[in-house]
């Protein structure tokens, strides 16, 4: 009951007019992110940050949160209609999606593809309002090291899962760590790794070095083998049969649970429920050999799972304050940024402000179901723009963005050399998620292992002697070493990886 | 990839190597527990231990074919090395010259560099991506933006 009121507050907050309007604004440009190829969620957000600057921390978040899930929906248009995924977790929509826009279906796989989303986002904000308390109230229970036990536990999950090498994969996190260590020593207050030079004290600040990783590296990519001719299919009517909608009912409700339980995990990641909804729907399909040539629910259930998982990626975040994406890793910045820190402490402290958040994620999906669909032809028609002529508005918005974070052109030289980085360890197969988050996680997570250890006077055995982290620990080996082994298994079969 | 991972595997070892004496430069352990230099150390341990790994798998083990695509075409490195040049001056010039000239050249050097478009459409975003969101950031948004020697 204590929860509908809040919610209800948050509600009456998020529907003021001016929260309202960024709701909107946050949508569409989320959905321009989301089409557009070469600019993913992550850099997308954070190229965006700076615009925020003006706005209040509710409208500030509330506007960003609705980029992040405009882009997941974004995503989905092109993948249908061209082919093109607009970001990774699309990807898997193109099989069906775009076979069944060249029968003439297009309309029908964007509709259920919005309907589906629709519904997903909306279940997955359910559990975030159910699970939001207890988990608070949980995690109020932590101490240091329940929280340096619950930091190792989702890098162990972005590691294990991120790579198709363990090595690799543990080396990204590190170096995000090493990265995360420049500047004042979050403990004692020294300063580490700065060289003499000022702009180092206050550490490398997150948005340019992401922009770099995602963004910069990614045009990169595309100036070395810049996307050819685009067959473009025709937009049918958007209107809906009743048997597609029929067809789709089991692969929404699938693609709602598989999205929400592995949004709940720190570090799946976008990608993996989309693909597993393809492979349950697959399996569980009365014709699996039809796949491939267009069938709905190849659409309905990823396209649900990829929003239901963004949602609910908002879990970990909100009540713990780990960020289980690079995405949320950037959201968690901005709040960062606003004065406001992920956690439980947020709900205590900061109880009008997330519940208003909370609140606006039902009203932006709902605007990204109103809005969307009618604008498709907008989106297409963006998409016919030159790509040299986007990739220099989209280099120009990553210079302009990194300048605005501090007003410092050193931070357009980080943005830059991050860029180089992250084309070099992509093409060495390198995963850079574990990088971002580790960037974001890793003061937090020296901070709880150095106060840990003054607590227990230098004794590593808290960690151990603690159910919580040491039950947290456990998982992290397992999952550590289940990985390893199986990717010694390979490394025995003929797939050797590094 | 035999290669290219022997020389990444090589290039983390010395960063690790580099990071272990900078940290051993910082107070490792203080009677509150400990220092600013005890977790990069041991951060660069285990990157070290890791690089070592990568190395020995490159070396002894197979390391998979090099993907075609690996290498870019030489237009494709004209174009990177572009965009690296484009914002490299970007950074050495926004103070000194001002964010709307430095954006225009930016602008009106990219379009030329990732594909040559007709005079209008390069005028219109050169000029909408240095004045026009010059306007939009300082005037509506509130974010300074530089103005340089000349005034603008």
């Amino acid at each position: 009951m204590e929860t509908f009121g809040l919610l209800m507050n948050g509600f009456a907050t998020a529907m003021q007019p001016t929260n309202l309007l960024f709701a909107v604004m946050g949508c569409l440009m989320g959905t321009v992110i989301g089409v557009l190829p070469g600019v993913g969620p992550a850099a997308g957000t954070a190229m965006l940050i700076p615009v925020t600057f003006v706005l209040d921390p509710t409208p500030a978040i509330i506007m960003l949160a609705a980029i992040y899930y405009g882009a997941m929906y974004g995503g989905t248009i092109t993948s249908v209609l061209v082919n093109v995924p607009g970001e990774a977790a699309s990807a898997i929509t193109c099989i069906e999606g775009y076979e069944m826009a060249k029968r003439g279906r297009a309309g029908a796989a964007l509709s259920i593809a919005a309907i589906g989303s629709f519904i997903g986002g909306n279940v997955a904000t359910i559990g975030l309002v159910v699970l939001a308390l207890p988990l608070t109230t949980l995690a109020l229970k932590f101490g240091p090291p329940e929280f340096f036990a619950l930091m190792v536990m989702g890098l162990s999950l972005v590691t294990g899962l991120a790579s198709k090498s363990m090595v690799r994969a543990l080396m990204a996190a590190i170096f995000g760590l090493m990265i995360a260590m420049v500047g004042i020593d979050p403990v004692m207050g020294a300063p580490r790794f700065s060289f003499g030079m000022t702009e180092l004290l206050s550490g490398f600040n997150f948005v340019p070095v992401v922009m770099g990783l995602f963004g910069i590296s990614e045009i990169f990519a595309n100036a070395e083998n810049p996307i050819g001719e685009i067959f473009e299919t025709k937009l049918s009517s958007l209107v809906i049969s009743v048997k597609d909608l029929k067809t789709s009912f089991w692969p929404i409700v699938r693609g709602t649970f598989i999205g929400f339980f592995l949004g709940l995990i720190p570090g799946v990641g976008a990608v993996v429920p989309t693909f597993i909804s393809y492979v349950a729907e697959k399996k569980t399909s009365k014709y699996p050999e039809k796949f491939g040539t267009g069938m709905i629910e190849g659409v309905a259930g990823p396209e649900t799972a990829n929003n239901a998982y963004a949602n609910a990626a908002m879990i970990p975040l909100f009540t713990l304050g780990i960020p289980g994406s690079p995405t949320i890793a950037i959201l968690m910045g901005a709040f960062m940024m606003n004065g406001l820190i992920p956690g439980p402490f947020l709900f205590k402290e900061h109880a009008e402000f997330v519940w208003a958040v909370i609140a606006s994620m039902y009203i932006g999906n709902l605007i990204l179901l109103v809005l969307n669909l009618p604008l498709i032809p907008l989106w297409v028609a963006l998409l016919k723009m030159p790509y040299s002529v986007l990739f220099a508005i989209i280099l120009g918005f990553c210079v302009l963005g990194s300048y605005s974070i501090d007003s410092s052109v050193f931070d357009i030289g980080v943005m830059l050399a991050f860029g180089a980085i992250g084309y070099i360890l992509k093409k060495l197969d390198f995963p850079l998620a574990p990088i971002c988050l580790t960037l974001i996680l890793g003061p937090l997570m020296e901070r709880g292992l150095r106060q840990s250890l003054e607590i227990s006077r230098g004794d590593f055995t808290i960690f151990f002697t603690r159910p919580i982290s040491a039950g947290l620990l456990a998982i992290s080996a397992i999952f550590v070493l289940g990985a390893t082994f199986q990717m010694v298994g390979k490394v025995r079969g003929s797939d050797t990886q590094v | 990839m035999k290669r290219p991972y022997q020389i990444t595997a090589v290039v983390f070892i010395l960063f690790s190597a580099f990071i272990v004496r900078e940290a051993m430069e910082l107070k490792f352990y203080t009677s509150l527990g400990p220092g600013p230099g005890f977790f990069p150390f041991w951060l660069a341990v285990l990157l070290a231990i890791l690089s070592v790994m990568m190395l020995y798998n490159a070396t002894f083990k197979d390391a998979g074919p090099m993907p075609a695509d690996f290498w870019a075409s030489k237009v494709g490195y004209i174009r990177m090395a572009a965009i690296f040049l484009a914002i490299s001056a970007a950074v050495f010039l926004m103070e000194l010259i001002g964010f709307r000239i430095t954006m225009l050249a930016f602008y009106l050097f990219m379009l030329f560099a990732l594909g040559r478009q007709n005079l209008i459409v390069t005028a219109l975003v050169s000029l909408a991506g240095s004045w026009g969101v010059f306007q939009v950031f300082t005037e509506l948004l509130k974010v300074p933006l530089p103005i340089g020697i000349f005034g603008i």
